[in-house]
């Protein structure tokens, strides 16, 4: 126990700490400039200045830690004479246009100056000049008012690591610069606006149109954007959102926010959005009252339920709108127009893996909280680049190696490049022989406890490579050697597994694979997912073969448990997953679908059968904030609110609960309506009676309904514990019940002559909504084809140059963009831009055991085109 | 009672004295004025109708749009609305007083560094319709000119000690964009 003695106050502490730490701890505010509390102290702006009894000059409060018995004074005439000689001294260059600067009135340097003078300087020359640097999109450096207090390069350092800014040059002429010069070359997190505590580095959004006292509301709400769920907050005026801010101490992000969190939330006001529903007469999309397409949507459902049943509408859920949303569309499907087929794009990977790897470990398996990763010694990551995906997720993978932990990355690393020690890039398709291989080894060092007998079992049977065998792969033996070296000798080991590991032919094997690791070196597991709400979706039901809860509806039990819950009937036999759905579509069988704030024509692969397949429908109702590809083939196009409009829950990837609260409302608001309304409305009308005035009353039902969420309501989300295990009954009894496909064996390699196509999932863009936002259009304006220099000179190609793309299914012409990181015989495309869908030249299929979407065939051929 | 009280009553001594006073009152100029006719001038710092200082130099409002008289307005009746010039720059897009909120403190007038905001002298401006009485920039602006002008300016200078002189730099140093002059001296 250290005793310390602050302006006279006793304070006690469990472990030294700062002094500056034990002041606030004790209630004693010390001024400070270059502190950020979670960033490294630097000790440099002398602010913090305290007298400390029996040493001779100043301290610097910030660095100094507490001894027992210290007497310290943080306010006498001595301290304020230095702090504001201090200030005179920054003021020196410090550039007085405080009237034109945007930070004014939340500026640091400004308060300080207020409380502690000086009221006039003494200095007569001439200030130091910069120009104003307008040269990045998003980002504006004006170095004159810069106070060199270095947070923004600790952070960008420290928490961030992406070691994009350093102070360059001397003396008074030190600026922070970004290392690639005029534009910054880095991921564009914004947090360095966060620290930076004058107006040296601003944002370009919203530059010289408000000034921070004419935010009328801030509304803290969590980000629309990933699976991660951060919390943020939406400063408004007059309904329009200001800016997107982070906060310290709110919510598990700690102040950090990625570039599509901070600056992606524009597309909610780009003019864009739908006002009025839309419905197709004679042929054309025309505008109609909401009486008008509600009741001819009604009619029809029931119309084509009543004449080929339940079986033959089909939903699709998304993984952007809230929990209440997805409840009340599977609420629509199941139990009033009785059908099971009710999918959504997680389909595409999440859904399976997550399905899976519960029935492998128990359901919960992957609700493992994101701060926790940052206290792991080690990190392995397969299939996909979780600083890119889920960005924040990927930072605290960054924290691992920063505090020394080892971080191992099957694939290209991506944003993790500079914290690998190693890079282990199988050749595409021969990932399953390598994760075979390591297993193998790891099973050699780390024989299995007997904790999982099924598990067990199955790696009993598996076929263990040689190290000849090893060699299409492109990893050699001793690179598997060293991860299964690193793998055992982490202790408290995480496993990421991303969206690659799955899109692959046997998805049930490098699943599989994939839990055996984490089984053999006692991991946690955490699934990528790049939409906010996919694990919500899947707990609400909004899945083929699960109710609400996870519980399957083929069993007897659960189906009359929900039915006995909410009174109405639901069909026995599972439902149609999404491929099927398509497959139905087009071979006839499915006659209407319902498609809520999703986009399969440019989200699925092969998407000109996918139009044709949705063209061919009966009915097609597309309920979306925009006019998407999908949308424009509707027969019924209903507007609905967009994620700061309305109110509801997401579940985030760790299985988190949290509040998304509206923002906007009034007269300048979009004029959609809440999605769950729409389809209440609907349900209505074809026959369910109950009501509902509020959101609170669907996450009501939902507590009821699902036994998962049972006495969850929005206070304990608010009170930030609606973290797993909720305090209803996790579904146990199912695990262990699961089929490996092909563990006796081993793939063919093949060995294509023409390159594969790839999906890239890019930091900046991530679907339909990020493409409406300026400042990401600024970052990243347009489709780009990237691949290795090498692969580039074998096609006659360079950087800039145009080329095109095309297979059997379609043709797409892109910038190159050159990347030395890039694997041979491989280009990578992202799946964002309108008329650029990648994925509409991907060749699929659906695996038989996880049913997940697996490549295949997607080879394409490469050629420049001539202007 | 005294005998001294007794006579002056007798003798009506204070209505004597009061109509004294009313008759010497015949002889003077009269202090009322016949209102709508004769107008009263108003006195240094009146604080009347609102106005934009126009810029005799640009021929724009002097406002550059800092927000500070919409931060101090306890009635809250001001709002400034302004976006990035095409040179970066901060333009005052709109500028917002509804003067029927208006409880004419002048703390505006106070809190302006460049002396950019004013209350006119005119005081007549009573009207039928709320949207009379809801000030654009465009309207403020007029209102200088009909109301102050170049006269105003003096009256400003002398009257209000603009704030203006504190944030006025040395020469070469750097300040507002554009309006630099020399480079740094070192």
């Amino acid at each position: 126990m250290i005793k310390v003695t602050i302006d006279g106050r006793d304070v006690e502490l469990e472990h030294p700490v700062t002094v500056l730490e034990a002041a606030r701890k004790a209630g004693i505010e010390i001024p400070t400039l270059c502190y950020f509390e979670g960033l490294s102290p630097f000790g440099g702006c002398r602010l913090c200045l305290v007298e400390v009894e029996k040493l001779p000059k100043l301290q610097t409060s910030c660095t100094l830690m507490t001894a027992d018995g210290m007497v310290v004074r943080t306010e006498t005439e001595q301290i304020r004479a230095a702090r504001r000689s201090m200030l005179e001294f920054l003021l020196i260059n410090h550039p007085l246009d405080c009237p034109y600067c945007d930070k004014a009135g939340e500026c640091e340097l400004q308060d300080l100056v207020a409380r502690y003078g000086p009221e006039a300087g003494r200095f007569a020359e001439g200030k130091r000049r910069h120009p104003e640097s307008f040269d990045d999109p998003i980002i504006v450096r004006n170095m004159e008012r810069c106070v060199l207090c270095t947070r923004c390069i600790r952070m960008c350092s420290e928490l961030q690591a992406s070691y994009s800014i350093s102070v360059t040059g001397r003396g008074s002429h030190s600026f922070v610069e970004p290392f690639s010069g005029g534009r910054y070359d880095c991921e564009y997190c914004g947090n360095c606006l966060t620290v930076c505590p004058v107006g040296a580095i601003m944002s370009r959004l919203h530059r010289h149109s408000y000034r921070p006292w004419f935010v009328e509301k801030e509304t803290e709400t969590v980000c629309g954007f990933c699976g991660v769920g951060c919390s943020m907050v939406l400063q408004m005026r007059e309904n329009s959102i200001i800016r997107a801010i982070p906060r310290r101490g709110v919510g598990f992000n700690e102040g950090l926010l990625c570039a599509r969190g901070r600056f992606g939330y524009e597309y909610v006001e780009g003019g864009e959005e739908l006002t009025t529903p839309l419905m197709r007469v004679d042929g054309e999309l025309r505008q109609v009252s909401w009486e008008e397409a509600l009741s001819f949507t009604a009619r029809r459902l029931g119309e084509i339920r009543d004449e080929f049943g339940g079986g033959a509408v089909g939903a699709v859920a998304s993984g952007r709108c809230t929990n209440e949303d997805n409840y009340m569309l599977q609420k629509l499907m199941r139990f009033v127009i009785g059908s099971n087929n009710i999918d959504s794009a997680a389909r595409n990977y999440y859904a399976p893996a997550q399905i899976y790897l519960e029935r492998i470990f128990g359901q919960g398996i992957t609700a493992n909280l994101i701060p926790g990763i940052a206290n792991s010694d080690g990190v392995f990551v397969a299939g996909g680049d979780p600083t890119a995906i889920n960005p924040i997720l990927g930072l605290k993978i960054r924290a691992v190696w920063r505090s020394g932990g080892r971080v191992v990355v099957l694939g290209v690393p991506g944003g993790l490049k500079r914290f690998v020690p190693y890079e282990l890039i199988p050749v595409p398709y021969s990932e399953e022989i390598v994760l075979s291989a390591i297993v193998g080894r790891l099973l050699e060092r780390k024989p299995p406890g007997g904790a999982n007998a099924a598990l067990e079992a199955k790696l009993r049977d598996l076929r263990i490579p040689s190290d000849d065998e090893l060699g299409s792969t492109g990893v050699s033996p001793e690179d598997v050697a060293r991860v299964s070296e690193d793998l055992s000798s982490m202790s408290t080991p995480v496993v990421v597994i991303g969206p690659d590991m799955v899109q692959r032919r046997r998805a049930s094997k490098s699943l599989f694979l994939l839990g055996a690791i984490a089984y053999l070196t006692n991991a946690r597991i955490f699934l990528l997912a790049d939409r906010p709400n996919y694990q919500g979706l899947l707990d609400m039901g909004c899945l083929p073969e699960l109710l609400p809860g996870g519980r399957p509806v083929e069993l007897e039990m659960f189906r009359h448990k929900a039915e006995e819950a909410l009174g109405m009937k639901v069909p026995e036999q599972r439902g149609l997953n999404l491929f099927e759905m398509i497959d139905g579509a087009e071979s006839g069988r499915l006659k209407a679908l319902y498609v809520m704030g999703e986009n399969p024509v440019f989200n699925l692969p092969d998407g000109v059968r996918v139009e044709k397949a949705l063209g061919s429908l009966d009915l097609l109702v597309v309920q979306d904030v925009h006019l998407t590809e999908t949308a424009r083939l509707a027969d019924v196009v209903l507007p609905a609110t967009a994620w700061p409009e309305k109110e509801g829950t997401y579940t985030n990837l760790e299985r988190r609960l949290q509040r998304v609260r509206k923002a906007r409302r009034g007269k300048m608001a979009s004029y959609g309506r809440e999605d769950w309304r729409i389809l209440a409305d609907i349900a209505g009308r074809l026959g369910m009676t109950k009501t509902y005035q509020r959101v609170e009353d669907v996450w009501e039902e939902v507590m009821h309904v699902s036994a998962l969420h049972t006495g969850l309501g929005y206070e304990e989300m608010d009170g930030g514990r609606a973290l797993w295990p909720y305090y209803g009954e996790p579904l146990r009894g199912m695990e262990g019940d699961f089929t490996v496909e092909g563990l006796d064996g081993l793939p063919e390699v093949p060995a294509p002559e023409r390159p594969y196509l790839m999906i890239e999932r890019p930091l900046y863009h991530s679907g339909t909504f990020s493409r409406r936002s300026k400042a990401l259009l600024a970052i990243q304006p347009g489709p780009y084809l990237k691949m290795n220099p090498e692969l580039a000179r074998r096609h006659g190609l360079t950087g800039g140059d145009k080329a095109r793309i095309s297979n059997g299914r379609g043709v797409l012409e892109l910038e190159v963009r050159l990347d030395d990181d890039m694997p041979d015989n491989q280009v990578h495309v992202a799946n964002t831009f309108e008329g650029f869908a990648a994925m509409r030249l991907a060749g699929f299929g659906t695996d038989p055991v996880t049913g997940a979407l697996y490549m295949d065939d997607n080879t394409v051929r490469v050629e420049k085109v001539l202007r | 009672m005294t005998l001294k009280d007794v006579i002056r009553k007798v003798f009506l001594v204070e209505i004597v004295k009061g109509m004294a006073l009313t008759f010497s009152r015949l002889f003077t100029r009269p202090v009322t004025r016949r209102y709508p006719k004769e107008k009263r001038p108003a006195e240094p710092g009146f604080r009347g109708l609102h106005a934009l200082v126009r810029n005799p130099a640009t021929g724009d409002a002097k406002c550059v749009g800092c927000g500070l008289c919409a931060a101090v307005c306890p009635s809250r009746c001001i709002n400034v609305y302004t976006s990035e010039g095409p040179e970066h720059q901060k333009v005052v897009d709109g500028y917002e007083i509804e003067v029927l909120r208006c409880v004419f403190c002048a703390l505006c007038v106070e809190a302006c560094p460049y002396g950019a905001i004013a209350l006119t002298p005119h005081y007549e401006y009573a009207d039928y319709s709320r949207e009379a009485l809801f000030m654009t920039k465009e309207r403020l602006l007029d209102n200088w000119d009909r109301y102050m002008g170049e006269e105003g300016l003096r009256y400003f200078d002398s009257f209000w000690n603009p704030k203006e002189a504190h944030f006025k730099p040395p020469r070469g140093q750097a300040m507002f964009k554009g309006r630099i002059i020399g480079g740094f001296s070192g």
